[in-house]
């Protein structure tokens, strides 16, 4: 079973921003989404993510339709993500930060943890060794006790892939990773990220940095004016023309561009200025 | 050695100190309480209602991040409960520990009526709404006369006994009060330890980002709501009890207010300094009596003093009471 999206659709107002996008994504790859800004590919992580609603279509995981379900019941049914600009709980510390993913697996057990104290340190023990587990594998034990806002940014990013990561989520949804990263930071997530690939784990990163996407994911769609332009192996996706021409333009458009540009002068009574 | 290097080595030893200094003088001060003349100890219980009161506002300020600017709504609830279920106003009596689970529950279903509605308020708008709350509440309250009295309020209120022991001299509401804020504390403390306290924390810090990871927020926070109400409504009928008076006077926006600023100015989301924060706040205005009308005055200016000089409080959020006893036993 997979991750299915059927003639997802998404539209503001008059503004279609996914238009009927139609894909379904396998356990045990890496997919990456690209596209030119404001293709729609970080609204198809947040509608999956239960923060956008779908205005029409369907997501299903494995069967179950999510688009239907609250953001914390999307998050509980095995899907884990991270944000464009980081989103983590910056005054708590960064085990803390982890500890917290378990709220959904232990809050039937606050009381007792509250009136039991053998209970309670029973279960933080348990829930610190996971998290210390996750820690360790993005090279973050040294930084377990400090405050999540006060670590630099490379190890933020880090940390908010631990933290979608610590209760092993069937669904992994990254919106752009590498983002501000430096080119030492990108291998070392590069290498972090091909590390935690796992059989069950969907993986689906969107990302604008063609190095880490060509070398880590298996299968690459392209998003082009909110819809599915082009689907393939990276090889695939670089040698397709329809893909240069979405991200580069062709000489006619340059040419079109001029032109409109010139009648809307015209119409507005401005001169064109001429290059002596 | 370099300065820094001696101030580090020092340091371990000092604050050492300074919590056994802590530990001492609290104890001190509770074992000397029963022997000062009566006026002390009612100055001492009365500081004690509003601890209770800051460790219940806090978890909704401190741990959710939630400014609660109603709770006085939930200290009504408690000492309205006592003043009708034991006094000749509906001509109850009902024993004293009976109330307490009585207020106690309808301390928690006012908090989750409260909360509902506001759930997806944050910041200001919250603020507003849960002012007016309070508000509506002490109006009811002024106005239903033939339950509540009205302005008059209820007077001759039953003298609170537990398994016939008669609780009535203040000295009596002193130990009453003591083990009623430990327990308070203990659990608030234990609350904000345990998962529910760290998806408290999650949602002050990120409220969105929070049920990205699962956290059902509207049932936390309506945790959150329940056991402060909770928390208010006992000390609101233990006030009662006390008082063996109520009316709406004592249930005031002001009051409120005093209580947030407790908690603001002791230093948010610790119970340690909701104690430091009532002790400035409560004691103050007790020693300044003889300056009556400056007092207001020299209580503004120190408050900007504290918000300058230590603008997370006196006691700030990472110095919580685990810190304080295990620097005691040298951790």
């Amino acid at each position: 079973m997979t991750l299915v999206f059927d003639r997802l659709r998404k539209e503001y107002g008059q503004v279609v921003a996914i238009d009927d996008v139609t894909a379904s994504f396998a356990p045990g790859l890496i997919h990456g989404v690209i596209g030119p800004n404001g293709a729609g590919k970080s609204t198809l992580i947040n509608m999956t993510a239960g923060s956008y609603t779908v205005s029409s279509g369907s997501i299903a995981l494995d069967g179950k339709r999510l688009d239907k379900l609250k953001k914390y019941q999307i998050a509980n049914s095995g899907v884990a993500r991270t944000y464009q600009n980081i989103r983590l709980f910056d005054q708590m510390t960064a085990l803390e930060n982890l500890e917290v993913c378990f709220y959904p697996s232990d809050v039937g057990g606050t009381w007792k943890e509250v009136l039991w104290p053998p209970y309670a340190s029973a279960r933080r023990v348990h829930r610190r060794e996971k998290c210390m587990e996750i820690l360790r594998f993005f090279d973050l034990q040294g930084h377990a006790d400090a405050e999540a806002g006060s670590l630099p940014y490379g190890r933020q990013r880090m940390l908010e892939i631990a933290r979608a990561l610590v209760c092993n989520p069937r669904l992994l949804l990254l919106d752009e990773p590498a983002a501000g990263l430096n080119h030492h930071e990108t291998a070392e997530l590069t290498a972090k990220l091909a590390a935690q690939r796992s059989p069950d784990r969907i993986t689906i990163i969107v990302e604008h940095d063609m190095d880490l996407v060509m070398a880590l994911c298996d299968n690459i769609i392209v998003m082009h004016h909110g819809k599915l332009l082009f689907q393939g192996t990276p090889a695939e996706v670089q040698a397709s023309t329809d893909v240069q021409l979405a991200y580069l333009g062709t000489a006619n458009d340059i040419d079109d561009i001029r032109a409109a540009a010139q009648d809307r002068r015209a119409q507005l009574g401005i001169r064109t200025r001429r290059r002596s | 050695m370099s300065v820094a290097e001696s101030l580090a080595a020092a340091r371990p030893r000092s604050s050492r100190a300074v919590a056994f200094l802590v530990f001492a003088i609290a104890i001190a001060l509770i074992a000397a309480t029963p022997f000062l003349p009566n006026y002390y100890i009612r100055v001492i219980d009365s500081l004690l209602i509003y601890i209770l009161l800051g460790i219940g506002l806090n978890i909704v300020i401190g741990y959710t991040g939630l400014l609660d600017l109603g709770f006085v709504a939930f200290y009504a609830v408690g000492a309205y409960s006592y003043a009708l279920l034991a006094s000749p106003q509906l001509d109850l009596h009902l024993p004293f520990l009976l109330i307490l689970l009585v207020a106690a529950c309808l301390g928690a279903i006012t908090g989750i009526l409260l909360g509902i509605p506001v759930l997806r308020l944050r910041g200001d708008y919250l603020a507003i709404v849960t002012l007016g709350f309070g508000e509506i509440v002490r109006i009811i309250i002024n106005n239903l006369d033939w339950l509540t009295g009205g302005p008059k309020g209820i007077a001759r209120l039953d003298k609170a006994s537990i398994l016939g022991i008669q609780i009535a001299r203040p000295v009596d509401f002193f130990w009453l009060l003591l083990v009623v804020v430990l327990l308070a504390g203990l659990v608030a403390w234990r609350l904000e330890r345990s998962i529910l306290g760290k998806a408290w924390a999650a949602i002050r810090e990120d409220q969105d980002a929070a049920r990205g990871i699962g956290i059902n927020t509207t049932n936390a926070k309506l945790a959150a709501f329940a056991t402060s109400a909770t928390i208010g409504s006992i000390a609101g009928a233990i006030f009662g009890a006390s008082q063996r008076f109520v009316s709406p006077e004592s249930f005031t926006l002001q009051e409120s207010v005093l209580i947030v600023l407790m908690i603001v100015v002791g230093g948010i989301g610790n119970i340690l300094g909701i104690v430091a924060g009532a002790a400035i706040l409560i004691l103050l205005p007790e020693v300044l009596r003889e300056f009556a009308e400056w007092r207001i005055l020299f209580l503004g200016l120190l408050m900007i003093f504290l918000i300058i000089v230590r603008p997370a409080g006196i006691v700030p959020r990472s110095f919580g009471p685990d810190k304080l006893i295990g620097r005691l036993f040298g951790k």
